[in-house]
C-alpha cells in the first residue's frame, strides 16, 4: 500500500517536473487559454532565458498581456479563464495541481500597465511584499536598496513617509517596478510598462532594464518597436492569440522569416 | 440699465412674492381669496405683457414673442380659475375629502411664481445661453430650498417645543405618573444599551456578508439568493420585523420574555441590509489594480483584503453602519414587541431583562395626549431621541473625515 502511494507520489513529482537545459529559466509547452467560450492563446511554445530581456510585440488584442499574465498565474483572478498545457518554471509546472500560486507569484514578480501603488507611504509600499511574505529583513534597508535599484532613490529618500499617491506617473511606475524587486524574485514581468511615461521616463525605465538583466530575468510586453528593440534579446511576435515567430531580437528585425512579423515590424501592417 | 432689465427684475419680485404668499397659505393653511390670486396673476400677465412688447419693439425675434404669449396664458390661467368651485366634493368617488378652492389657489400661486421668476432671468440676460444657464441655477437652488426647508421646519418646532422640557430632573429620573412627572432616565440608558448591542451583533454579520459578496463569491446562483435576500430584507416595513421578533426570539429562543437582547437581535436583523449594502459598494469601490498589485506581490487573498481592501473602505463601511444604527435608534416598531416596557422595566441590568426606549416612550407618551398632562413630555422627549439620532450621524461623519485624511 505504502509502496503505491510513494510510487503515484513519485509518478506525480516526475510529471510536474521537468529539467530544463542549462540558461533557460521559462519554458511554455503547447499553452492554451479560453477566456469563457473565447479562445485567446492558441498553443504558444517559448523558451525564456535566463538573465536575458524578453520582449513580446504584437498588435492590439493579440493576447500579450493574457500570456504575461500567465507566466504568473495572474489569470487565476479572472472567473472564466480555463488553460490547457504547460508553463515550467526552473523546471517545476506552475499549472500542476499542487504548484502554490502564493509561491509562484513570489517568484515571479509583475509590473502593470498601469502604475497602481498602494495608497500608504512610499516606504511601506516597498516594504509591504516582505511582510505579506514573512520575510526577515529590515526595513530601511529593503527599502533603500530597492529604490536605489529601481533609480528613484534620490527623488523620493526624503519624503519616503509620504503617501505614494503624491508621486508623479513615471516616479509612480518606477515604485511600482522597486516594489516588485523587494521580494526578490526570479523572473520580472512587465506589462507595457511606459504606456504612460513620457520620453524621459521611458528613457529612465529602459536604462534600469538593461540593469536589471543582470540579476533578474525580464519578460516585457511593450507596443513600441523600437523599444523591443533596444532593450530585448528575444522577441516574440503574437498575432490573433497565437505566437507567429520567436527568435534573437536582432533576427526578428532584421530578417524577420514570416511575412506577417515583418509586416507588422516595418508598420505596413493591416 | 435698461427697460428690459428693469421690467425682468419687476417680474422676478413679483413672482418671487406670489409664490411665497402661495407657500405661506400651503404651510398654515390660511385662506387665498379669489381676488387676491387673480389680482396677482393680472399683475404678472400685464408685466409680462409689458416685457413682451418692449422686446418685440427693439427686437423683432420669436423669442422676444415669448413673454407676449405667456402673459396671455397667466391670464387665461387667472379667468379659468373663477370655474374652480367653492369647494370640490370628492365623495362622490367614493373618496372622502373635500379640497376648498383656497387650496387650489395657492398651488397656482406657488407654481406660477416659482415658473415666472424662472422665465424672468431671459429678458433680463437678453435671451441669450447666459439667461437659460443662471436661470437653471435658480431653479436648482429653489429644488434645495424646498427639500431643505420641511427639514428646518420639522428641526426647530420640536427644539422650540422640546427645549423647555429637558431640565435636569427630565434627565436624571425614572418616570413618574404616566410620565406626567419625573423624566426619561431609564429610557435613554435603555436605548443606548440597545443600540451598542445591536452594533456588535450587526458589524460582524454585515461586514462580513459584504466581504464575502464582493470578495469571494463568484457570481453565481448562490450569490443572487444573497444579495436577493438582502434586498428583500431592506424593503421589508419595520412592523415585519418586530412582528418576527415577537414570534421567533420573545416566544421561541427567550421563552416568552422580552428583553434587551431580543430588541437588539431584531434590530441588528432591520439594519443588516443598510450595513451589508453600504459595505459592499465601499470593498467594490477599491480598484482591482491595488487587488492585482497584492497578489503579484505572493500576498494571499486574505492578506490582500484585510490591507489593502478593507483599509481605504473602513470609511464607507463606518459612515454606512453607523447610519444603519441611527436608523435603529429611532425605530419603535421592532422593539415594541420584543424588548421595551413603557415604565417599570428600569434601567438596564441584564440581558435578559427588558427595558425601557425612547421611540417607545415616545409613542406611549402621544396615545396618553389628552387624557393626561404629558405633552411637554412628548416633546421633550423627541428632541432628545432627535438629538441622540443626530448626535450618531454627526459622528459617523466626523469618524469618516478622520479616516479619509489618513488615506
Ligand atoms: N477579462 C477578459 N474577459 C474576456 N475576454 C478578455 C478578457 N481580457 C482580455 N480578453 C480578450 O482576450 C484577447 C486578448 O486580450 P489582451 O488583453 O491579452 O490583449 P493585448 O495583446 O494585451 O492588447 P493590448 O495591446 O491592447 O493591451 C482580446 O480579444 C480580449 O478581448
Ligand atoms: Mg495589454
Amino acid at each position: 500500500m505504502i509502496k503505491k502511494i510513494l510510487e503515484i507520489l513519485k509518478e506525480d513529482c516526475e510529471c510536474a517536473y521537468k529539467g530544463l537545459p542549462k540558461g533557460m529559466k521559462m519554458r511554455v509547452d503547447d499553452f492554451d487559454l479560453w477566456y469563457g467560450k473565447t479562445q485567446a492563446i492558441t498553443s504558444v511554445n517559448m523558451n525564456i532565458q535566463k538573465n536575458k530581456v524578453t520582449a513580446i510585440i504584437g498588435p492590439s488584442g493579440c493576447g500579450k498581456s493574457t500570456l504575461i499574465r500567465s507566466f504568473n498565474r495572474m489569470n487565476d483572478t479572472i472567473p472564466t479563464v480555463r488553460t490547457e498545457g504547460h508553463v515550467w518554471l526552473d523546471g517545476y509546472d506552475i499549472y500542476d495541481d499542487t504548484a502554490d500560486c502564493v509561491e509562484i507569484r513570489r517568484k515571479v514578480g509583475m509590473v502593470f500597465q498601469k502604475p497602481n501603488p498602494f495608497p500608504f507611504s512610499i516606504a511601506n509600499n516597498i516594504y509591504y511584499g516582505c511582510q505579506v511574505n514573512g520575510m526577515d529583513v529590515a526595513k530601511d534597508e529593503v527599502v533603500e536598496r530597492c529604490l536605489k535599484q529601481a533609480a528613484i532613490w534620490e527623488e523620493v529618500k526624503d519624503r519616503l513617509s509620504e503617501n505614494a499617491l503624491s508621486l508623479s506617473g513615471g516616479q509612480q511606475q518606477r515604485l511600482c517596478i522597486a516594489r516588485a524587486l523587494a521580494i526578490e524574485p526570479e523572473v520580472i514581468l512587465m506589462d507595457e510598462p511606459c504606456s504612460a511615461l513620457d520620453p524621459i521616463a521611458t528613457a529612465k525605465i529602459e536604462d534600469l532594464i538593461n540593469e536589471l538583466k543582470k540579476d533578474y530575468t525580464v519578460v516585457i510586453v511593450t507596443h513600441n518597436m523600437q523599444q523591443a528593440a533596444r532593450v530585448s534579446d528575444y522577441t516574440a511576435y503574437m498575432y490573433l492569440g497565437e505566437l507567429i515567430e520567436f527568435g534573437k531580437t536582432k533576427q526578428i528585425f532584421e530578417n524577420p522569416r514570416e511575412e506577417s512579423t515583418e509586416k507588422y515590424i516595418t508598420g505596413r501592417f493591416g | 440699465m435698461s427697460i428690459r432689465k428693469l421690467l425682468a427684475i419687476w417680474i422676478f419680485f413679483v413672482s418671487i412674492v406670489i409664490s411665497l404668499i402661495g407657500f405661506h397659505s400651503l404651510a398654515v393653511q390660511s385662506e387665498i381669496e379669489y381676488w387676491t390670486m387673480a389680482g396677482s396673476l393680472i399683475l404678472l400677465s400685464i408685466s409680462g405683457h409689458a416685457c413682451g412688447i418692449h422686446n418685440y419693439s427693439t427686437k423683432k425675434d420669436g423669442k422676444n414673442l415669448f413673454m407676449l404669449i405667456y402673459g396671455s396664458v397667466i391670464l387665461t390661467i387667472a379667468a379659468l380659475s373663477f370655474y374652480i368651485p367653492d369647494v370640490l366634493d370628492l365623495r362622490p368617488w367614493e373618496i372622502y375629502a373635500r379640497i376648498p378652492d383656497h387650496f387650489f389657489f395657492a398651488l397656482i400661486m406657488l407654481f406660477v411664481g416659482i415658473f415666472t421668476s424662472y422665465l424672468s432671468f431671459r429678458p433680463y440676460h437678453n435671451y441669450n445661453k447666459e439667461g437659460a444657464q443662471s436661470g437653471a441655477l435658480y431653479v436648482l437652488h429653489v429644488t434645495i430650498l424646498l427639500t431643505l426647508l420641511p427639514l428646518f421646519i420639522i428641526i426647530f418646532n420640536i427644539i422650540f417645543r422640546g427645549a423647555g422640557g429637558i431640565t435636569y430632573e427630565f434627565l436624571t429620573e425614572d418616570i413618574v405618573s404616566m410620565g406626567e412627572q419625573g423624566g426619561v432616565y431609564p429610557a435613554i440608558l435603555g436605548t443606548l444599551a440597545m443600540i451598542a448591542l445591536t452594533a456588535i451583533i450587526v458589524l460582524p454579520l454585515g461586514v462580513g456578508t459584504a466581504i464575502y459578496l464582493a470578495e469571494y463569491a463568484r457570481k453565481g446562483l448562490a450569490v443572487r439568493l444573497i444579495r436577493t435576500a438582502v434586498n428583500i430584507l431592506q424593503g421589508t416595513p419595520s412592523i415585519v420585523h418586530g412582528l418576527f421578533g415577537y414570534a421567533f426570539f420573545v416566544l421561541i429562543v427567550f421563552n416568552g420574555q422580552k428583553c434587551l437582547l431580543a430588541g437588539a437581535l431584531t434590530l441588528a436583523i432591520l439594519t443588516l441590509p443598510i450595513v451589508t449594502r453600504s459595505a459592499e459598494e465601499a470593498l467594490n469601490a477599491v480598484p482591482g489594480d491595488l487587488r492585482d498589485a497584492s497578489l503579484a506581490l505572493g500576498a494571499t487573498k486574505w492578506q490582500t483584503i484585510r490591507k489593502v481592501v478593507i483599509p481605504p473602505s473602513l470609511p464607507g463601511i463606518l459612515t454606512g453602519t453607523v447610519l444603519g444604527l441611527g436608523r435603529a435608534a429611532g425605530e419603535t416598531a421592532p422593539i415594541m414587541f420584543t424588548a421595551v416596557y413603557f415604565s417599570g422595566a428600569g434601567t438596564p441590568r441584564s440581558l435578559l431583562r427588558p427595558v425601557q426606549a425612547l421611540p417607545y416612550h415616545l409613542l406611549s407618551l402621544y396615545r396618553l395626549v389628552g387624557y393626561r398632562d404629558v405633552e411637554n413630555q412628548a416633546w421633550a422627549t423627541a428632541l432628545l431621541l432627535l438629538i441622540i439620532v443626530l448626535g450618531i450621524n454627526i459622528s459617523a461623519i466626523i469618524v469618516r473625515e478622520k479616516y479619509r485624511q489618513r488615506f
